[in-house]
């Protein structure tokens, strides 16, 4: 039996459609998913090693014939062209020692042999054949090959483009298909401010976009939400999920820790457009930095985002290494797209990483001062996590600077106005006022976690990961051997030198950093990446279906100086990213899961935009950036299984309720039960793609979370205060508008209509249960609205934010 | 049929919708409109049905009630009598057991052998030894499948709990009872296929963290449902103040409704798993305050297990156990916090068995007399043992221990009355048929019908399985 699931966390819940009208479609859905791979027509297109050969040698071969030499069989390696024998004859199959393997029946001869468990597939099988036919040259695995810049294709695209468009005509040309029209505008604009800043479009800026017929109107509209304050807290998220911010420590007790000002800091990185290579070397290094700033070292809390713990019966040692290896699993996966985790055991068995490359990466960070806590971390709300630093955010300094001239500036006017007491006393109200500000923003500065460096620690490699085992060699800072080596001169090599290596494009890893970010950029723009797999770049993972295209995103991303907006923009700008999402017979059969980009991508928004999205809608939410982080309702008791100490979650009773999800309080262990049910991670490790799942208790908390009750309620009170709309009709169109930027079609407009109906009659007999329901949360109730008048039109707001269409970005 | 505009319906949409709906929007009203045919069809598939090529035989487990007692009970308390640990009572514990051993909180402190704090005695046909602490448990020696020579590799709470649940110390795997559900698919209509239940009573209640029944990389859907032991049993799952049900009812129709219209024009093959979806968490809002009611239990089963409803007790968790069993739910776990006894081990001793023992021997006779234990497997243990040597944290007490350590088995599969494994003479080190935590992963999977080695999924590039990479075996001797 073959039994091979791929992983399954892409596309974790669709069925497949078999009929384009669901009315007829049965959907009993069996679990299982077995990756739909494009099913390609395009014959001609030579084989390639790299993402033909290689990505099936590494599956079923590396396992005894790859990179570690403790498992390897028969001194046969192929992940590197074999030196001498007959294994590939070029050109010639029947020759080739590898196809007489693998098409044997004999069970002593056959490869994989038979108990392995995954055969070749016939078409497999011809894959091998046509490519020792075309010569059967070995390469370099695609994503360890610097990329080159491969010229644009000559084929002509429609309508308004750009390179990228070329690259991906060239290759759907080949397969017999072609790009999908463009999208409407509303669908448009909805796309791109949810993809660039989380948040949908008001129906004002829906209607000025629409209504813009100026041939520059989707630049302006793209320039306009990069520009946005809003953009910069949409990056952060993207980024606080791989770099697994969090507001508690994760293990044991999951006590408090303080680390909000690292995360204001990406959001004003993301906003300021810092350039990448920046941004890396303050997070990895900004203690290191010449006359490091505070804002660089609040960055250095990157170190110190990891899982910590100081329970009783710890082993300092242990704990060591356990976060030793935490933070190669991150910065590995983070900037490196490769899953060196598993070198902490033994050589990678996929990928030419070693144990000694995965402890001489840990000795990068043997300088960080964590041994404090294990003693100084106790079981107090926040927790101790020295070595801290008390900061203002870099809002709160030009706030105080601000004030500071004002009150200055008031001050000097009071002298000059010698006898107008008056005035005077309005001065110094004034000044009072101003003062009274200056104080509470100082007030404000909280403590935060930042990398300090004290003499390294003795690094060792672990045989086996085991940290009781002292018998390994000492090693020093180090990259990874095969990438090359970071020239420190005789000094040791520092965090400094890592993250300079990781973008230096010339003599570092730069260009591969660049191409594993240009793949995640695609994927924030379409939902999923050119290569699959944003993490895993090495043999497992899944080779890109347009290397080409990946190749000169990353040289474009360097070559613009390592700009994110520059490439955000890039994409937007494409006809390919302006396609409609919807589904053609051709690609529904060809290309369910949308490998080769013939269209855009449809998918559920993410938990924090779920949450802004309904905010937004009923007009409660509170836009400000930064500060601490916030706690929005939360079901009673959810916190009793925590423990040292015991944990009483308090609501916060003002605005805060009603900020954004990205700032609400990340605790690991029990992460906030709406971002759970529409799977924000709890942050424990890197993660770059979420799933995107679809369970009874996404349902039950869109229904019933005061959070979207309240929402709703806003809502109700918000389209009965609109003064263009004042009959049902009216009222309903401004609803639908508001929600999904569109007016209900006549059935829409009936089927909510009657709800409408219904529900006033429901509530016109129960007057106690309309004010129930319009009193949910803390937001004041409103005056002037009739109760059941209001409690009528909350059922249909309720239906609004409910609906799939309010929820999905398309 | 589609043109690449999202946004308006045409009327020729309407019509076909309506069509196909088999009702016209003039005559029907609403409500017959929203339970026409094809919407009640796309509603039942509220729940999946496994892998196809599952189970690879037909095993004799459905499903799986997991006690665990978290904190990590002392098997030298419970099940293993040793002879030797009370003659040497008190004495140095011999360097040659503890030497290079990780050890937690007596690292560094002189190690002294504590002898047992309780007695022994032996029950039922079979003979097992179960201690005087667990009376109960005698009188079901017949039925349990006693492991005496258990190992883990994790020593400290929190990952212990991540290995024991999903075979490895590293976080972000599939917990078990996920996996069982990835697998096998849920029988349940109306609840979650894998539902979680804790309690609390004992000494320093050591925190759980959800992640103890995450899917890890397995779709989300998989994974448990913490059901609350106060308040609303399942998070969200109350009406909103003003609500009634058939309010909500009529609310989630229509979003259905409207949902299912506009994926004529989008035909994006998600919306039917939403649909399906909102009517499970729908159902949810009736089948969970309907499963928590325990009304309907007669006045001898309440006694039996010593369960007053709503007291988020062991003993409440173990009838709830059998109603969800009753109910199709493929994996139960529960947790009882409070098995963590450095100190004053006999007094906490007291207390936890007082609140488990009787109610665990109530839920395996309730099955037992309901001809439900022969396809429900059992599980009792903790995510360690505790060390033969004396802690003295307020009394005698034991500290965490790995090397050997106690569990039981029993129900569909396993054979009862059967003590396997055993530790050495001071029960510090399993040296007998010694069953590693994955031995145990696999004999469990076993008996739900699944190759333990077959089944896998595709993560980081390795074909992952709960068993991990290293051996793991089925326990024959102790199957039926």
């Amino acid at each position: 039996v073959r039994l091979h699931h791929r992983h399954p966390n892409y596309r974790n819940t669709s069925a497949i459609c078999c009929g384009l009208l669901l009315a007829c479609v049965a959907v009993l859905v069996p679990a299982e998913r077995v990756a739909a791979q494009v099913k390609t027509r395009d014959s001609a297109r030579p084989v390639r090693f790299s993402t033909d050969i290689r990505p099936l040698l590494s599956d079923r071969c590396f396992q005894c014939h790859g990179p570690d030499e403790e498992s390897r069989e028969a001194e046969l390696r192929l992940d590197i062209a074999p030196k001498a024998g007959r294994v590939v004859v070029p050109g010639n199959p029947a020759d080739s020692e590898i196809l007489r393997r693998i098409t044997s029946d004999d069970p002593d001869e056959q490869m994989p042999p038979p108990g392995h468990g995954k055969p070749l597939t016939a078409a497999e099988v011809d894959l091998f054949r046509r490519w020792i036919t075309g010569g059967g040259k070995w390469s370099a695995h695609w994503a360890y090959e610097k990329p080159v810049r491969h010229e644009t294709p000559d084929v002509p695209v429609e309508g308004a483009s750009n390179w990228i468009d070329r690259f991906i005509a060239r290759r759907l040309a080949g397969e017999g298909l072609s790009a999908s029209p463009a999208a409407d505008r509303v669908t448009l604009i909805r796309r791109a401010s949810f993809d660039l800043t989380g948040l949908p479009p008001t129906p004002k800026e829906v209607t000025a976009f629409v209504q813009d017929k100026s041939p520059d109107a989707w630049e302006k509209l793209i320039d306009r939400l990069l520009a946005s304050e809003t953009h910069g807290e949409r990056m952060a998220s993207f980024w606080l999920d791989l770099v697994r911010y969090a507001d508690t420590v994760g293990y044991h007790g999951d006590q408090d820790h303080n680390i909000s000002p690292y995360r204001d800091w990406v959001i004003d990185a993301f906003i300021e457009n810092m350039p990448f290579d920046r941004f890396t070397a303050e997070q990895l290094a900004g203690d290191l930095l010449p006359d490091s700033s505070v804002d660089q070292k609040v960055a250095s809390g990157y170190n110190r985002l990891l899982q910590t713990t100081h329970e009783g019966g710890l082993q300092p040692r242990e704990y060591l290494a356990i976060y030793a290896a935490d933070r190669i699993r991150n910065l590995s996966e983070v900037w490196m797209g490769a899953t060196m985790g598993c070198c902490q055991c033994h050589s990678h068995k996929f990928d030419p990483y070693t144990l000694d490359d995965f402890y001489s990466m840990g000795a990068f960070f043997a300088d960080l001062d964590e041994t404090k806590h294990f003693t100084s971390g106790g079981n107090s709300l926040p927790t101790k996590r020295e070595p801290e630093l008390k900061v203002h955010s870099r809002r709160e300094r030009l706030r105080i600077r601000e004030l500071d001239r004002k009150i200055a500036d008031a001050r000097a006017l009071v002298d000059k106005l010698a006898d107008d007491d008056a005035s005077k006393q309005k001065l110094a109200t004034q000044v009072a006022s101003l003062l009274k500000e200056r104080e509470a923003v100082s007030m404000a500065a909280r403590l935060t976690m930042i990398s300090v460096a004290i003499k390294p620690r003795t690094t060792r490699v672990l045989p086996r990961g085991n940290w009781l085992d002292e018998s390994g060699p000492v090693v020093r800072p180090a990259v990874p051997q095969f990438l090359g080596q970071l020239d420190a001169g005789d000094q040791r090599a520092t965090r400094l030198g890592l993250a300079r290596w990781l973008t230096d494009a010339e003599d570092g890893n730069g260009l591969l950093t660049s191409r594993v970010f240009a793949n995640r950029f695609w994927y924030l723009m379409f939902g999923s990446g050119i290569a699959r797999n944003l993490t895993d770049f090495g043999g497992q993972g899944e080779p890109p279906e347009y290397p080409e295209l990946l190749d000169r995103l990353a040289i474009d991303f360097v070559d613009s100086g390592w700009d994110v907006r520059h490439m955000l923009k890039l994409i937007a700008m494409s006809r390919t990213y302006r396609q409609t999402s919807l589904l053609n017979p051709e690609l529904l059969k060809r290309d369910i899961e949308n490998h080769l980009f013939a269209r855009q991508s449809r998918f559920r928004l993410p938990a924090e935009s779920i949450r802004d999205n309904a905010l937004s809608i009923s007009g409660l939410l509170v836009q400000q950036v930064g500060g601490p982080s916030v706690k929005p309702y939360q079901p009673a008791g959810y916190y009793r299984h925590l423990n040292f100490p015991t944990r009483k979650y308090s609501q916060h009773d003002d605005s805060r309720q009603w900020r954004r999800g990205l700032y609400v309080h990340w605790q690991r262990q029990f992460l906030h039960p709406m971002m759970k049910a529409f799977d924000a991670p709890r942050r424990e490790e890197c993660t770059a793609q979420r799933p995107r799942s679809n369970t009874p208790l996404a349902s039950l908390t869109l229904l019933n979370d005061p959070t979207f009750v309240e929402a709703a309620r806003a809502f109700a009170e918000r389209i009965l205060r609109t003064e263009a709309a004042t009959t049902d009709s009216e009222r309903l169109d401004a609803a639908f508008m508001l929600a999904v930027s569109r007016k209900p079609d006549a059935f829409e407009r009936s089927v909510l209509s009657r709800l409408l109906v219904a529900s006033r009659k429901q509530y016109q007999g129960n007057e106690k249960a309309a004010r129930d329901l319009i009193s949910a949360g803390i937001a004041p109730t409103p005056y002037g609205i009739e109760v059941t008048e209001h409690a009528a039109w909350t059922v249909v707001a309720r239906t609004l934010l409910g609906l799939g269409e309010t929820t999905t970005r398309n | 049929m589609l043109d690449h505009t999202d946004v308006n319906s045409t009327d020729i949409n309407r019509r076909t919708f309506l069509s196909t709906n088999g009702v016209g929007l003039g005559a029907a009203a609403l409500s017959s409109l929203m339970i026409g045919d094809s919407l009640a069809d796309t509603r039942t598939s509220a729940n999946d049905r496994g892998l196809s090529d599952l189970p690879h035989f037909v095993g004799r487990a459905k499903r799986v009630i997991f006690l665990c007692m978290a904190g990590g009970p002392s098997h030298l308390e419970t099940f293993d009598y040793k002879p030797k640990l009370d003659e040497m009572d008190g004495q140095p514990m011999p360097e040659s057991f503890t030497a290079g051993q990780p050890i937690a909180q007596l690292r560094g402190k002189p190690l002294k052998v504590q002898g047992h704090l309780t007695k022994f005695r032996k029950y039922g046909e079979s003979g097992q030894l179960i201690s005087d602490f667990m009376p109960w448990h005698g009188k079901m020696a017949d039925d349990i499948c006693i492991i005496r020579s258990m190992v883990t590799e994790q020593i400290n709470h929190d990952p212990a709990h991540t290995f024991m649940n999903t075979g490895t110390g590293i976080n972000g795997r599939p917990s078990m009872g996920a996996w069982l559900n990835y697998g096998l698919g849920s029988e349940a209509q109306d609840l979650p296929g894998f539902v979680v239940l804790t309690s609390v009573g004992g000494r320093n209640p050591q925190p759980i963290a959800s992640r103890q029944w995450g899917s890890g990389f397995l779709p989300s859907r998989f994974q448990g449902v913490q059901f609350n032991s106060s308040g609303d049993p399942v998070n969200y799952v109350r009406n909103p103040a003003g609500v009634s049900t058939s309010q909500q009812r009529q609310l989630v129709e229509t979003i259905q409704l409207l949902d299912q219209y506009r994926n004529q024009r989008v035909a994006d093959p998600e919306i039917a798993t939403r649909i399906a979806a909102f009517e499970m968490a729908f159902r949810m809002q009736t089948s969970v305050p309907d499963l928590v009611d325990m009304s309907g239990e007669s006045k001898e089963t309440l006694e039996m297990y010593g369960a007053k409803p709503g007291d988020g007790s062991y003993a409440s968790n173990c009838l709830l156990a059998r109603r969800l069993a009753e109910r199709g739910v493929r994996f139960i776990h529960l947790y009882h916090r409070g098995w963590d006894h450095h100190g004053g081990l006999v007094n906490y001793m007291n207390t936890c068995c007082g609140l488990t023992d009787r109610p665990t021997w109530a839920l395996l006779t309730d099955l037992k007399q309901r001809g439900m234990l022969e396809d429900t497997l059992i599980i009792w243990g903790g995510e360690f043992g505790r060390t033969p040597m004396f802690q003295g944290k307020g009394g005698a007490g034991r500290d965490h221990h790995i090397k050997g350590f106690s569990m039981w088995m029993a129900g569909g599969g396993i054979k009862g009355g059967v003590t396997y494994g055993a530790t050495d003479e001071l029960g510090y080190n399993s040296v007998e048929n010694v069953v590693h935590v994955r031995d145990l992963h696999a004999t469990m999977l076993h008996c739900v019908g699944i190759d333990a080695q077959r089944f896998s999924v595709k993560y980081q590039g390795l074909d992952s399985r709960l068993i991990g990479v290293e051996p793991a075996r089925v326990i024959e001797p102790i199957l039926s």
